[in-house]
């Protein structure tokens, strides 16, 4: 019996070698996840519970209380609505364009390689740069797009002013500078496409919207789904272009959710109710992002 | 086997973090006392020269910063005893933000400068030394300082922090539109029908007549100057306020004024930012606006037409009240060293001297805090030059001392002003008056029932 057991505890701890050998390895990626990743997001979690005092510590808890204000807010609800239709303005917009762009500079020209580096260089621009610029773009006085709707005598329009025309000029300015990253992802994608396919493709008389539909997109759709799937975590989250152009205004028409969150915690000092906010944002783009899998993962062909 | 040890790793780990989430709490406060007790261990920095070192946090850019860091290097030139580091933390909203999580500790800066809105947090907070303690100590004179200034960081008859950049309200004018337009340019409109007229007349095409930045504090100012109180319990000064009462009949004036103006098309939204609306009028959209006295002096420069300055206008059945002063002041840190707080207050000294306060407004086009920084030739000369600068200490100089324009008294202030813009905005659009303001005293009553329950 003795035997046994002994040789049943030596073998446990044998056999978990394995297992702490892996956890040893993991060891300093689970203490940088554990410090900036999982310890904020339970520090969230707990603040969404309580009311902040004036230093931001929690001090009173209310329990779901922070919750439930925001469901019944007007204002978050607005926050929701106008985060649900950046993402659905941005999103198919940007992929769109940056495919037909990517499908442009994937054909094989002379010179070809100044169009990819243009097409692509938004990237090289930091949000904070390119709302500066689109700002003066936008002005209501001296703007340029203005200027040139007079040129053509037509009505001024308040871009950033109009609460009906405010979400669309910051969707406008957001898939100017996300189509860089994009289109550079997806030119990537198919310049991994076997040139056989397209080859045999030609021999069989296939046209180029046939090659397009039965070769191109199926091969891109390991691409597409990544892409969509960043893109819409990254509208989820856009913060820097609605700081700079509207500050979540006119009439809370560009408050994203983000943005509302930024301005409960720092301007308002309110970080019981900001946390609740950032926890359903994480919901949101959690629920989104399964979606995403359960549904798009099935059209995706993996080589 | 092993995947249960597996799962038994990571439930230790959850539970860990819950606990560590957990004591956070009790963890902070235990190391908040722990720097109390440290107090008698406090160190100071001295340069080579054995000089005392403090920091000193401002939110001053442009040519408030460039006039800033060359009075802070006069100061440390001045004396072999201290030397000031001017540091700019960003506006004013962040480096109070950033305040927030040093304050009270050793490594706060000696001194920072907090806008007006933030007094009665600074004062709640407890991270401050008030001023007052070292006025009494050192028999400082305050009467020579500008009476309307102190009027408003004055709280229960004690100075808690050195006003320092203090600016108010002007309307101005395109004085070249004004003779188009057949009005005199001499004499601004003074009451909100005036106002409202005067557009009417010099609306055209291209221009609109009046325009106000979409900002709370516009609205503060048009409800101060009719005897409008912001708030209850004596606009906060008498105890916590309790109530949002900007959505009263001088509120609605002041909003009824703006959507009269709307509707008829005269009126121009510029948005929310300074420099757009400004660009508007030296572009000739809009000609007449509301802006800071502390613009005051860039717009004359810049302008391509003649600029005339007016005190801002105010509702007819009512007497001009005045204006409330904003801009920021200096609040001195508790829980640094002594020596510390000597430098900081001979610095602030410093800064309230009239040659520099004349130099400072000349500058920046902010107010001396100490008016006799006015009677310094260089000042007159530039008023020569530029009577509109004189209009706004006139304005100011004009004020009468109450309650309305002594300036509400609130810790969620910040808060409150963008209750107002979105009340602002959704008045442009079309909203009723009254229905605009109630929402946004709705939203600050919840506002300020938290700060009161949390305290």
């Amino acid at each position: 019996m003795t035997t046994v057991t002994k040789r049943r505890k030596i073998s446990y701890w044998q056999r978990s070698s394995n297992v702490r050998t892996a956890l040893l390895y993991l060891l300093p990626s689970i203490i940088l996840f554990t410090v900036f990743v999982f310890y904020p997001m339970f520090r969230t979690i707990y603040l969404s519970f309580f009311l902040t005092d004036q230093a931001g510590e929690a001090a009173i808890f209310v329990g779901l209380e922070n919750y439930t204000y925001l469901l019944e807010s007007d204002a978050f609800l607005n926050s929701i609505k106008a985060t649900f239709l950046f993402v659905l303005y941005t999103v198919p917009t940007g992929i769109i364009i940056a495919l037909i762009l990517a499908l442009l500079a994937n054909e094989k020209l002379r010179g070809i390689g100044f169009f990819r580096t243009i097409y692509a260089s938004t990237m090289g621009v930091s949000v904070a740069a390119s709302s500066v610029v689109w700002l003066f773009l936008f002005h209501p006085s001296v703007g340029m797009f203005n200027k040139f709707l007079n040129i053509f005598n037509l009505p001024q329009i308040e871009w950033l002013l109009d609460p009906t025309w405010a979400l669309f000029s910051v969707s406008l300015s957001t898939i100017w500078l996300n189509t860089g990253f994009s289109f550079l992802i997806i030119l990537g994608g198919l310049q991994n496409i076997d040139e056989y396919l397209y080859e045999s493709a030609r021999i069989d008389g296939a046209s180029y919207w046939y090659r397009l539909k039965r070769i191109t997109i199926p091969m891109l759709s390991p691409t597409l789904f990544f892409i969509i799937t960043i893109s819409l975590i990254n509208a989820f989250q856009t913060f820097g272009q609605i700081d700079i152009l509207t500050k979540g205004g006119p009439s809370q028409s560009t408050n994203l959710i983000v943005y509302s969150i930024y301005r409960e915690a720092f301007i308002n000092y309110q970080f019981g109710t900001a946390s609740a906010q950032a926890v359903f944002l994480f919901i949101c783009i959690l629920i989104v992002t399964i979606l995403q899998f359960k549904l798009g993962e099935k059209k995706v062909h993996y080589q | 086997m092993r995947k249960s040890s597996k799962f038994g790793f990571l439930a230790l780990l959850l539970l860990s973090l819950f606990a560590l989430v957990a004591c956070t709490n009790s963890d902070s406060s235990s190391s908040e006392k722990d720097g109390n007790e440290g107090e008698t261990e406090k160190e100071v920095v001295t340069t080579e020269e054995g000089k005392t070192v403090i920091s000193f946090w401002h939110a001053m850019s442009g040519a408030g910063q460039t006039s800033l860091d060359a009075i802070v290097a006069d100061f440390n030139a001045s004396q072999d005893k201290y030397e000031v580091q001017a540091e700019f933390q960003g506006s004013y909203e962040e480096s109070l933000t950033k305040l927030r999580s040093v304050g009270g500790t050793k490594d706060a800066p000696a001194i920072t400068q907090v806008f007006e809105v933030g007094t009665k947090y600074m004062i709640d907070s407890g991270f401050i030394e008030p001023i007052q303690n070292f006025i009494d100590k050192d028999k400082y004179d305050l009467s020579q300082l500008e009476e309307n200034i102190l009027n408003y960081y004055t709280v229960d008859d004690q100075l808690y922090s050195m006003p320092f950049n203090s600016s108010t309200p002007v309307m101005l004018y395109n004085k070249d539109a004004f003779k188009a337009a057949g009005l005199d340019p001499e004499k601004a409109p003074e009451t909100f029908s005036e106002v409202i007229d005067a557009a009417a007349k010099l609306k055209t095409d291209d221009m609109k007549g009046f325009s106000m930045l979409t900002y709370g504090w516009f609205f503060e100012e048009l409800v101060a100057t009719q005897g409008g109180l912001y708030v209850n319990e004596e606009n906060g000064r008498a105890g916590d306020a309790t109530e949002a009462t900007f959505n009263g009949p001088e509120g609605l004036n002041a909003f009824n004024f703006l959507d009269t103006m709307n509707k008829a098309g005269t009126f121009g939204n510029f948005g929310t930012n300074w420099d757009d609306i400004r660009a508007a009028f030296q572009s000739g959209k809009v000609a007449m606006y509301m802006d800071s006295s502390a613009g005051v002096k860039g717009i004359i420069d810049n302008a391509p037409f003649e600029v005339g300055a007016a005190y801002i206008p105010y509702a007819d059945e009512v007497k001009r009240n005045g204006v409330v002063i904003g801009g920021a002041s200096l609040w001195m840190s508790k829980g640094i060293a002594e020596a510390e707080q000597e430098a900081a207050w001979e610095f602030m000294k410093y800064l309230t001297t009239p040659e520099i306060q004349a130099r400072w407004h000349l500058e920046t086009g902010y107010f001396a805090i100490n008016p006799s920084a006015y009677e310094e030739q260089n000042v007159k000369d530039a008023w020569e030059v530029t009577p509109q600068l004189k209009v706004t200490v006139d304005q100011l100089q004009s004020t009468e001392p109450s309650i309305a324009t002594q300036g509400a008294l609130i810790s969620v202030f910040p808060e409150s002003r963008q209750q107002i813009v979105t009340a602002l905005e959704n008045l442009y659009q079309g909203m009723d008056a009254q229905e605009a303001l109630d929402a946004a005293a709705e939203g600050t009553n919840r506002a300020i029932e938290i700060a009161n329950k949390t305290k």
